[in-house]
C-alpha cells in the first residue's frame, strides 16, 4: 500500500458492530469485563492504558512511518520526555541536537538534569562532533532535524552509525517533515518522535505527541512509561487527529510548494538579509536536505535588513500571517523564536548555535500562495 | 434493559447497551457519516424500513439512537426521535401529520418561537391556528373547526407559567379523534410525564433541564404511541401508502411507533433536522443527573420565591407553586414535586427599573436560554417574544416589566446577595 493509501485506510476498519466507516470517539474511562478469568480478553481495562480511538491512531502512525509500535502523549513534549524517561536514568547520559526546539532544550538543562542525567549539546550537522561527544554512559541520541528554528539539517544514517556502536537508542524528532518526506527508520533510527500538534493534526485544533518505535521491544519500553506517567492523548484529540492525518500528504505537498515559492521571492528580495529554506540551493546542506528526505517541507526563515528591529516591526505589522508560536497548520504562522519558541534558551547559547535575534520564523500554511507573497510584500514595504 | 427500572435508573442506563467489541462503559460518540454495509440485501433492507440498522448519519446514528431510547424510557413512551433543535421538534412533529389546508388548535401562552412558526410560517404552508387561553378550556372546544388536525401547548406555559389540563385537554382532543401533542420542556418527564394524563405526542428542547449544562442544541419527539391514527382518515401520512416505501403502510407496520417512524422517514430524511453525534453525548451526560438537578432547581427556587415575595423592590412574583397563582391547583395536580424553576416577577418603577435590575445582577447571566444550571434572566418583551404583536404579548401574559428567571444550581445565598445589587440599583434609576 502507497502512504496515501495508508494515510486514509490504516488502521481504521469499520465499526463490526454499527459498520460507522469512522473510528467512533471512545470518551469512556472503563472497559466492562465479561468475567474476572477472561479480564483484558477485548483489550481495554482502562483509558490511561489504552483506548480504543487512542489505538486507531497509533496504528495508522505506526503504518506512516513504517515501525512496529506506536505510542500516543497529550502533547509533543510528554513524547519528548517518555522517550528520555524510558532510555535514560541517573547517572546516563544522551547527546542532543545542538539547535532544537526551545522545549527540548529547557526539558534537558532545567529538568531532567536536577534527575542526574546529563547531556551534551552536539553539532547534528557535523557527525565528527556527535561521535566525539560519546561517553561510556551515553545511552540515547535526539536528533531534530530540520532543526527548529535555524533549520540546520543532521545526517540521520551518519548518527545512527554512531549510536549504534555506542549501543545507544536513535530517536528522531520527525515533526517537520514527518514521515511522508523523511524515513527515520529507513535511515537506521530506532524512534521517530512527533508533536501531532503540527502536521499530523494540521489544523491548529490539538496539541498531542506520539512516538513511534522500530522495534516491538523498544515501544514497550516507551508504553511502559505512558502508562506509568500517565501523559495520555485523550480520545477526542487522537480523532481529530485521525482526520488531519487523511490529508497530511496534500497539505504537506501544497504547503511545500508555497514555501519554495516564499523563500525564492525572499531571498531576491532587496530589504532580506537572508533566507533559510532547505529546497534553496544556497541552503549550506542542500545535498544532504536532497539526499535525506524527498521534500522539504514548508518551514523556513529569514533575516530583514536592519536586524531584530526591522523583524519585529515587520512581525506586527504584517497581515493574513498570525504572529503565533504554532507551526505546521493550514493558517500560516509568523514567529519570533527569540522571544517566544525559544526564549528559555540562554542567549550565549542561542548566539553558539546560530538562533540570530533578526531571525524570522515562517510556517506556511494553505492559504494562496500569492496572497501570503502579498502580505509578505507589503510589510517589507513598510520595514 | 428493561424499561421498568425506576426514574433514576433509567436516567442511567436505558438506551444504552455496553458496547460490544471492547466493553466501553461510556457510549462511544459514533461520529461518522455513513455505515459500511455487510452485503447488498441488508444494505436495501434497511433502506426500505424492511429492519433497523444504520446507513447514513442523517437518519439514525448509534449515539444519537441511545439518547432517543433513553428520553422514550424516561417519558414512557413507545419512540423518540432527536432533532439539531427544540425548534425542529415542534416542526418536524407537526409536519408529519398536518399539510395543507389543516388547522391547529394551540394555547396562546407558548414559547414565542413555537406562536411565531404557527403564526408566520407554518401559514405559508396552508397551515393555519387558533390560539386560545391556556385556561378557558371550553375554548379548545369551541376553536376545533373540520379541518383541525392537532392540538398544542406547553404544560408550564412560558413565561406567564399557566398550568395546562392536561386530562381536560385530552379528552377533547380523544372526542374529536384530533392528537394532543404537549411541550413538556419546562417539566421534563421527572417532573410529570404528560403521556399518564392522555397526552399522545410530547416535544422537549432537551437544550433546557434535560441537558441542564447549556453546552448543545437539540430537540427531541416522543412518540406515545396511544394514539389510534387508523380510527379516522384525518391522517394519510400514517395510514395511507407511503409512496417514497414502496406503498407502505406505517401504521399496519409500525402501529405504536408510526408516527416517530413517519418523522424518521419523511423529516430525517427529507428535512435533515438531524442531531449531531456529539451534542447526542453532551446531552446524555446531562440526563444522567437530571433528577439530581432538578431537585435542586426546585429547591433553590422555593428560597428564591420566598426571598422575592418579601423584597420591597419587588412588585409582583408569579409561580405556580404560589396559592395566588391561577394554576395553582392545576400545578399540584400535574407537578406534585414542583411546578418548574422559572420565575416571573416584576420589578418596582416598571420597564426601565427592570432594565436596570438586569443590567447591575452579575451571577444571573442575562441571555435567551433557560433551564441551564447557571440561573438565568431575562426581559420577554424586549427578547424573546419581541417578533409577536402587542396583542399577543398580552395574550401570552406578557407585561412590560416583567422578568423572566431561570433558577439555576448555585448556592441561593449569592444569588440573594447578587440580586440586592440590582435591587439597588433598580431603586436609584426610579428615583425611590
Amino acid at each position: 500500500m502507497g502512504f496515501r493509501t495508508k494515510q486514509i485506510h490504516a488502521g481504521v476498519t469499520p465499526d463490526p458492530v454499527t459498520g460507522a466507516i469512522l473510528t467512533p470517539i471512545y470518551q469512556t474511562t472503563t472497559y466492562v469485563q465479561n468475567s474476572v478469568d477472561e479480564y483484558l480478553a477485548k483489550g481495554y481495562s482502562y483509558s490511561r492504558s489504552g483506548n480504543p480511538t487512542v489505538a486507531a491512531l497509533e496504528a495508522k502512525l505506526t503504518e506512516l512511518e513504517g515501525g512496529a509500535a506506536c505510542a500516543t502523549f497529550g502533547t509533543g513534549m510528554s513524547a519528548v520526555h517518555a522517550t528520555m524517561l524510558a532510555f535514560l536514568s541517573a547517572g546516563d547520559h544522551a547527546i542532543i541536537s545542538d539547535v532544537a526546539y526551545g522545549g527540548t532544550y529547557r526539558l534537558c538543562t532545567k529538568v531532567l538534569s536536577r534527575f542526574g542525567i546529563e547531556f551534551t549539546f552536539a553539532d547534528g550537522s557535523n557527525p565528527e562532533d556527535v561521535a566525539a561527544s560519546v561517553k561510556d554512559n551515553t545511552k540515547l541520541f535526539l536528533t531534530e532535524t530540520p532543526a527548529n528554528p535555524t533549520m540546520k539539517c543532521s545526517d540521520i544514517a551518519a548518527i545512527s552509525e554512531i549510536a549504534k556502536k555506542a549501543g545507544a537508542v536513535h530517536a528522531v524528532d520527525n515533526t517537520f517533515l514527518t514521515p511522508y518526506y523523511q524515513r527515520p527508520f529507513e535511515l537506521g533510527a530506532d524512534l521517530s518522535i512527533h508533536s501531532t500538534t503540527k502536521y499530523m493534526d494540521g489544523h491548529n485544533a490539538t496539541v498531542g505527541g506520539a512516538v513511534i518505535s522500530n522495534t516491538a521491544e523498544l515501544g514497550e519500553k516507551v508504553r511502559f512509561i505512558m502508562n506509568s506517567t500517565g501523559s495520555i492523548m485523550s480520545p477526542m484529540v487522537a480523532w481529530l487527529t485521525l482526520q488531519g492525518c487523511k490529508t497530511l500528504s496534500v497539505r504537506m505537498d501544497q504547503q511545500s510548494a508555497s514555501a519554495m515559492a516564499i523563500a525564492e521571492y525572499l531571498e531576491n528580495h532587496d530589504k532580506v538579509e537572508q533566507v533559510r529554506y532547505p529546497g534553496l540551493k544556497s541552503f549550506p546542506q542542500y545535498e544532504l536536505a536532497c539526499k535525506q528526505a524527498s521534500g522539504f517541507g514548508a518551514m523556513l526563515w529569514f533575516e530583514v535588513k536592519g536586524g531584530l528591529a526591522a523583524g519585529k516591526q515587520l512581525m506586527d505589522n504584517i497581515e493574513l500571517w498570525s504572529l503565533a508560536e504554532n507551526l505546521g497548520s493550514v493558517e500560516s504562522l509568523i514567529t519570533h523564536p527569540v522571544s517566544m519558541t525559544h526564549a528559555d534558551v540562554e542567549e550565549a547559547e542561542r548566539a553558539r548555535v546560530g538562533i540570530i535575534d533578526g531571525l524570522v520564523r515562517l510556517s506556511v500554511g494553505l492559504e494562496d500562495t500569492e496572497d501570503l507573497i502579498d502580505a509578505l510584500a507589503k510589510a517589507l514595504d513598510q520595514a | 434493559m428493561s424499561n421498568f427500572y425506576l426514574f433514576d435508573t433509567l436516567s442511567l442506563h436505558a438506551g444504552q447497551t455496553v458496547d460490544k467489541e471492547f466493553g466501553a462503559r461510556a457510549t462511544p460518540i459514533y461520529q461518522t457519516t455513513s455505515y459500511v454495509f455487510p452485503d447488498t440485501d441488508t444494505a436495501s433492507s434497511i433502506f426500505n424500513l424492511e429492519r433497523g440498522g444504520h446507513a447514513y448519519s442523517r437518519i439514525t446514528n448509534p449515539t444519537v439512537g441511545v439518547l432517543e431510547q433513553r428520553i422514550a424510557a424516561l417519558e414512557g413512551g413507545t419512540a423518540a426521535v432527536c432533532t439539531a433543535s427544540g425548534m425542529a421538534a415542534t416542526f418536524c412533529a407537526i409536519t408529519a401529520i398536518l399539510s395543507q389546508g389543516d388547522h391547529i388548535v394551540a394555547s396562546s401562552q407558548m414559547y414565542g418561537g413555537n406562536i411565531s412558526l404557527m403564526k408566520n410560517t407554518l401559514p405559508r404552508f396552508g397551515i393555519t391556528a387558533t390560539f386560545v387561553d391556556p385556561n378557558d378550556i371550553d375554548g379548545f372546544r369551541d376553536a376545533i373547526q373540520d379541518n383541525t388536525r392537532l392540538i398544542y401547548g406547553e404544560l408550564i406555559g412560558n413565561p406567564g407559567l399557566d398550568i395546562l389540563d392536561l386530562e381536560a385537554i385530552a379528552a377533547i382532543g380523544a372526542d374529536n379523534h384530533i392528537p394532543f401533542m404537549v411541550d413538556a420542556t419546562f417539566n421534563t418527564p421527572y417532573l410529570c410525564r404528560p403521556f399518564d394524563f392522555g397526552v399522545n405526542i410530547t416535544i422537549h428542547s432537551v437544550t433546557k433541564w434535560m441537558g441542564g449544562h447549556g453546552t448543545a442544541i437539540g430537540g427531541v419527539i416522543v412518540d406515545g404511541g396511544n394514539f389510534d391514527w387508523g380510527a379516522t382518515d384525518k391522517y394519510p401520512t400514517i395510514t395511507e401508502p407511503y409512496a417514497p416505501f414502496q406503498g407502505i403502510n406505517l401504521w399496519e407496520e409500525f402501529g405504536p411507533t408510526a408516527f416517530a417512524t413517519r418523522i424518521r422517514a419523511e423529516a430525517m430524511r427529507d428535512f435533515g433536522a438531524s442531531m449531531s453525534p456529539m451534542n447526542a453525548f453532551l446531552l446524555l451526560q446531562g440526563i444522567e443527573t437530571l433528577s439530581l438537578r432538578m431537585d435542586k432547581h426546585l429547591s433553590n427556587t422555593a428560597s428564591m420565591l420566598e426571598f422575592l415575595i418579601n423584597h420591597k423592590q419587588v412588585s409582583w412574583v408569579s409561580h405556580p407553586s404560589m396559592p395566588s397563582h391561577s394554576s395553582h391547583e392545576l400545578a399540584k395536580k400535574y407537578l406534585p414535586k414542583g411546578a418548574g424553576s422559572i420565575v416571573s416577577f416584576g420589578v418596582v418603577g416598571g420597564r426601565e427599573a427592570g432594565k436596570t435590575f438586569i443590567e447591575n445582577v452579575e451571577l444571573a447571566s442575562h441571555l435567551a436560554n433557560v433551564g441551564d444550571a447557571k440561573t438565568l434572566i431575562i426581559h420577554p418583551a424586549t427578547t424573546t417574544h419581541s417578533r409577536i404583536d402587542a396583542e399577543a404579548l398580552v395574550a401570552a401574559g406578557i407585561t412590560e416589566d416583567m422578568i423572566r428567571l431561570s433558577v439555576g444550581l448555585e448556592d441561593v445565598r449569592d444569588l440573594q446577595a447578587d440580586f440586592e445589587v440590582g435591587f439597588r440599583a433598580a431603586k436609584k434609576i426610579a428615583g425611590l
